[in-house]
């Protein structure tokens, strides 16, 4: 059995190894070109810096507002489709909604927010909205189920009705985990939104994809720069508000 | 005060947790229920306010059928059942004080509760409830921080404020230091005495429900193996009740 799996998980890397052409050889034929793109990066063009920030600025206003409104648009779907909470007529269709929509990416659904809304930060608040409801749902659910039952069964034998039940038994124990993942999703959200320019749905990613298509990487490096300096900013703030939470 | 009749519980697929009950308990009396663990005690003290569904039989407590009961009936016959629970059950993030109002949700408007709100009498009661379990002093202490005797007393004062006629208390001291065990049993019997509330108190200890009860009940394999004073149960009924024989 075991050996068997082995065997069978061997073959099907060998396939996708030749499948994908992953060449060892390639990649160090490709090193000279990465260092020569890395030098050519340097020194950084700092003249672009106040559009980089002010695009950085936009990255983490869509992720803040896609967050903001995806944590409270989770909330009902979250607890719909928990199992111990709800009843399987409601938490069987919920999930299903749930897992169909969480597998498509930000990216994608940016494309399509873009050409129904147009280009700008707004579509990109929209895919934010639409891709993090669905997966803070999937965590909210999950935390939901994985309460102690003690509580519920206590708040129940005192003739509360459903609705106290939850808001007594279950979100005292849920809500400081609800506030971890919304931080959480905020962090991956900041990374995800830096791309959303791409498309044209607004922020840093617009000004990195126009300095490299003007194949001016001094300006392109800067850019970089600050992306990372606002991805460690974030979640450094972030990580430390989740540590108060515990 | 409670009126058992032709109890039985088997839970999916087939295990009979109760196998026929057939009991009365009357007003004020202190039933301390024995039994080796499986033998159908928390089974038999859930039924009684339906944490529990029962499969056949028919229960009243109060002069109401909770058997039949409908989900708003249900509500009002759970409030004038109070039950304290082995492993406390308190909302572990809640004030001692919040833990003891979820005991008055039965009775206050719905939709201010939801919000957080309760009448002023209410919290003055929750209040009084928690002075009577000495614990006036940790109101605003949350849950998490008071020890496990501490606790138990709180979830006591959450049983109370219900204002029950019967309060149940499925092995209150069970997971306590065995140094504790009589103060919260003298605790249940003030409730007793002072209050004529009729008690249900499952217990491992033998000693223990010999010193505090009017009224011993020993379950064997899901159904009432012995009843009556504890003066009647001699060394060879223990024995029948948690031998190991058939």
């Amino acid at each position: 059995m075991t050996r068997a799996a082995i065997f069978t998980a061997l073959v099907l890397l060998a396939w996708l190894v030749w499948d994908t052409g992953a060449d060892p050889v390639r990649l160090a034929r490709g090193v000279p070109w990465i260092l020569d793109f890395i030098r050519r990066m340097m020194p950084p063009d700092l003249r672009v810096l106040p559009a980089a920030l002010a695009g950085a600025l936009t990255t983490v206003e869509i992720a803040l507002l896609g967050t903001a409104v995806a944590a409270v648009l989770a909330l009902p779907l979250g607890f719909l489709s928990a199992r111990n909470v709800t009843p399987g007529a409601v938490f069987y269709p919920a999930r299903a909604v749930l897992n169909f929509l969480r597998s498509v990416d930000t990216l994608v659904y940016a494309l399509i927010f873009v050409a129904a809304v147009g280009l700008g930060p707004f579509p990109g608040v929209l895919a934010v909205v639409a891709y993090t409801t669905t997966s803070l749902a999937k965590l909210y659910s999950e935390a939901v189920e994985g309460i102690d039952p003690g509580p519920v069964d206590a708040v129940t034998a005192t003739g509360a009705t459903r609705l106290q039940i939850l808001r007594y038994a279950v979100i005292p124990q849920v809500l400081p985990l609800f506030l971890s993942y919304v931080l959480y999703r905020l962090e991956s959200n900041i990374r995800a939104a830096t791309v959303l320019g791409f498309v044209g749905a607004g922020g840093i990613g617009f000004y990195l994809q126009t300095y490299l298509r003007l194949i001016d990487y001094p300006a392109a490096s800067t850019v970089l720069l600050v992306t990372v300096a606002m991805v460690m900013v974030v979640d450094a703030t972030s990580s430390r508000l989740r540590d108060r939470l515990v | 005060m409670i009126e058992v009749a032709g109890l039985r519980v088997v839970r999916p697929p087939a295990t009979v947790a109760l196998d026929g009950v057939d009991l009365v308990v009357g007003r004020g009396e202190f039933v301390a229920v024995l039994g080796r663990s499986g033998a159908g005690k928390t089974t038999f003290l859930r039924s009684l306010n339906r944490l529990v569904e029962p499969t056949a039989g028919t229960i009243r407590v109060a002069g109401r059928a909770v058997t039949g009961a409908g989900t708003a009936e249900l509500r009002e016959i759970r409030r004038q059942i109070g039950m304290v629970f082995q492993q406390f059950n308190l909302v572990r993030r809640a004030s001692a004080l919040e833990n003891v109002l979820a005991g008055r949700l039965g009775y206050v408007p719905a939709v201010p509760s939801v919000l957080g709100r309760f009448p002023a009498a209410d919290r003055e009661q929750a209040f009084g409830c928690l002075a009577q379990v000495g614990l006036a002093h940790f109101a605003d202490r949350r849950a998490d921080t008071l020890s496990g005797g501490e606790q138990q007393r709180v979830a006591i004062a959450r049983a109370l404020a219900q204002r029950p006629a019967v309060v149940l208390a499925d092995e209150p001291t069970a997971s306590l230091d065995p140094s504790l065990t009589s103060s919260i049993m003298d605790i249940l019997k003030a409730i007793n005495v002072e209050h004529g509330l009729t008690l249900v108190v499952s217990q491992h200890q033998l000693e223990t429900a010999l010193a505090y009860a009017t009224r011993i009940v020993g379950f064997r394999q899901g159904r009432v193996a012995f009843d009556g004073p504890p003066s009647a149960l001699t060394p060879a009924v223990a024995r029948m009740i948690y031998g190991d024989g058939p």
